[in-house]
């Protein structure tokens, strides 16, 4: 235990320290901090020997603030406390250790107590630190325990230098292989690039902070601000009774949709010369090339649309003229006597039709089934009786014929005078021209018969 | 001779200067007829005839006799010995072109065009045939090769129609040669599609094709 470097401590400046009322530190003095700087150089020298390795030979006091202070004390405390923390494990080892420690502790009580004082002081000092610099309070309380531990095991630390070596070595070789460990093992899931839930732990995504970028766009963030703006405007629009919502606009397709050219995938009729003739002709006379299929279509389609929009526009309009149409010059009788102003639109307006009695006119009077008398009703039976007959008797005379001539020619005469009073009966307002075709129809149709018959 | 005759030209127009004071009427020669171009000397074109053109040649030739005899004023005959079809300018051929122009014709008859199709080298001028063979786009051996045929030619000679007739050209596809009869342009587009079939495009993509370039050229008038 023998410590020959140990240099002897210099106990004046932390007296003094130790001396002063607690309400002077509240002031700082230049006084107070040259023997706080003082004594803490003094126990950084006395430290120093147990620490060979330290880089710093004494603390640099003059010119220097606190921090720098504290961290000079730093690089001789973190070797220091490696170094105790590894006596201490030993000691749990073989703890038969600690018997030979406590005789020594005994034999050197009054170091110890001394190295007590020692602390209480510097506790003292480093309050006294705090105070001027404004330094955090654990961060004090760290270096305190540390200073402690040196204060208890600093003397076990310092066997032999060989141990010393051969410790640092092991915490060189430790290092290494706890870096090549890190370094061979496998990443942890944050690292591993992709990975999906499958390859996670569960819910292990909630604990890390995740940066990456999203492509949708983020909701709206709900601020009480934003709320109350809506509220707002709710308020205004339901005072001014405006619940009208914003109208889509529609827009009408203003091209046509573009004509989807079929290929023609059969042999063209036509010759390449033709082809060329006709596109030719298409780019010098558009108007003499012939009608495509889809023009024609095209005129159709206006067509039945111009027709519509005729209808159309005799419903909705009042003075609706319609088209003028050319007709055969004719003088119209039933015109009334004096052109009133008529209140309905023209083209409902009756006021230059018919009436009743000329549209329809018939012999008599004219009754409803259920107006009849029975008188008429008989009438009625007896008519229709009489014109049955008449018919009957008419058809049993026409097949006594056809049963007596089979002769072609008198067939023919037969059924030519036939038609001819068929075509007699033909109603008045038959022109020449019906008449003309009804007689040729009768008379193919009846010649096809008598072919049939022969056959 | 002739320095006589130039004499006597300068002799003639100053008599007129002198007399009018103004230049001579301007003298108005004719053009020259196709045999007078070349001295007289008359011009040949011999076609050949392939084995496998000459039944359908016999059987047609009337079609390609009078258009050529009676429009083009061209003397054709068949020279059975030689297989070749002769063409010879007539003392009243009107352009020395029209024997050029029948030759193709026949020529283009013998490729295997119709003669309808055909005829039209005859009536427009800025008509070519095109020949060019399958490898010289793609070499393809075997099986590969007769699909690519039957793609250009699609089912019963679908895929040919649509080409010809969108683009409005004749194409005649005789094994791995193919002879294509239009203008330039149209020529061109026919070209592309099929040479696009041939590198393996299906007929569908081909048609799209198609139908986006002919809707273009129909624009653009």
């Amino acid at each position: 235990m023998a410590t020959p470097s140990i240099a002897p401590l210099d106990l004046g400046a932390l007296h003094r320290l130790k001396l002063t009322e607690p309400p002077v530190w509240l002031a700082p003095t230049a006084e107070l901090s040259d023997a706080a700087r003082e004594a803490s150089r003094q126990l950084f020298s006395f430290l120093k020997s147990h620490t060979p390795k330290s880089p710093l030979d004494q603390l640099l006091v003059e010119g220097f603030d606190a921090e720098q202070i504290w961290q000079q004390i730093d690089l001789l405390s973190q070797p220091l406390l490696y170094g105790l923390k590894r006596e201490v494990k030993k000691f749990e080892k073989n703890p038969d250790e600690i018997g030979k420690i406590r005789k020594v502790l005994e034999g050197e009580r009054k170091d110890f107590e001394r190295e007590k004082e020692i602390n209480e002081l510097e506790q003292y000092l480093e309050e006294d630190e705090a105070r001027e610099y404004g330094l955090k309070k654990d961060v004090i309380n760290d270096k305190k325990k540390v200073r402690r531990k040196l204060g208890v095991f600093g003397e076990g630390d310092e066997d032999d230098g060989d141990m010393d070596q051969l410790g640092t070595a092991r915490k060189l070789q430790s290092e290494i292989e706890k870096m090549e460990k890190a370094n061979m093992d496998q990443k942890a899931w944050t690292m591993q690039g992709e990975v999906t839930a499958a390859q996670r732990p569960k819910n292990s995504a909630l604990e890390v902070d995740l940066d990456f970028q999203h492509n949708v766009r983020p909701a709206p963030v709900i601020t009480e601000e934003f709320t109350t703006s809506l509220e707002e405007m709710i308020k205004k629009r339901i005072l001014e009774g405006q619940f009208d919502d914003a109208q889509k606009i529609f827009t009408l397709p203003s091209k046509a949709p573009r004509e989807l050219n079929e290929l023609d995938e059969n042999k063209s009729k036509k010759g390449l010369a033709e082809v060329y003739e006709e596109e030719f002709v298409q780019k010098t006379n558009p108007a003499a090339a012939p009608l495509l299929f889809s023009d024609e279509q095209k005129k159709e389609a206006s067509m039945l649309f111009k027709k519509l929009c005729l209808k159309l526009d005799a419903l909705s309009h009042f003075h609706f003229t319609p088209k003028p149409v050319i007709e055969d010059m004719s003088i119209q009788m039933n015109v009334p006597a004096l052109a009133m102003e008529e209140i309905a639109p023209i083209a409902v307006s009756d006021a230059a039709m018919l009436a009743p009695e000329e549209v329809f006119s018939s012999k008599g009077d004219v009754k409803e089934e259920t107006e009849l008398t029975q008188a008429d009703r008989k009438r009625r039976r007896a008519n229709k009786k009489r014109k049955f007959k008449a018919k009957a008797a008419e058809r049993s005379a026409k097949r006594a014929q056809d049963n007596t001539s089979l002769n072609h020619n008198d067939v023919q005469e037969l059924y030519y005078t036939k038609m001819i009073g068929r075509i007699e009966e033909l109603p008045k307002n038959y022109g020449n021209q019906a008449r003309k075709k009804v007689r040729v129809t009768l008379i193919t149709s009846y010649r096809f018969r008598i072919v049939e018959k022969f056959w | 001779m002739q320095s006589k005759e130039s004499m006597e030209i300068e002799a003639v127009q100053s008599q007129s200067q002198n007399e009018s004071g103004s230049l001579p009427s301007k003298p108005n020669f004719e053009p020259l007829k196709a045999h007078e171009m070349s001295d007289g000397r008359v011009q040949f074109r011999k076609v050949s005839v392939p084995p496998h053109r000459y039944t359908p040649l016999k059987k047609v030739w009337m079609d390609i006799y009078t258009p050529i005899y009676d429009q083009m004023k061209i003397d054709i005959r068949m020279n059975l010995k030689g297989r070749k079809v002769e063409l010879k300018t007539r003392a009243d051929t009107p352009d020395i072109s029209n024997l050029q122009k029948c030759a193709d014709f026949v020529h283009a008859f013998m490729l295997g065009f119709d003669v309808v199709d055909a005829v039209a080298l005859l009536r427009l001028d800025e008509l070519y045939v095109e020949s060019f063979e399958i490898k010289d786009v793609k070499t393809l051996r075997g099986e590969h090769l007769s699909r690519a045929i039957g793609r250009l030619s699609g089912k019963g000679g679908k895929t040919k129609f649509a080409i010809e007739n969108a683009t409005k050209t004749r194409i005649v596809i005789a094994d791995t040669k193919i002879h294509i009869l239009g203008s330039f342009s149209n020529i061109k587009i026919a070209r592309d599609s099929l040479c696009s079939l041939i590198l393996g495009s299906p007929a569908g993509k081909v048609y799209s094709k198609l139908r986006a370039v002919t809707a273009r050229l129909a624009e653009r008038f």
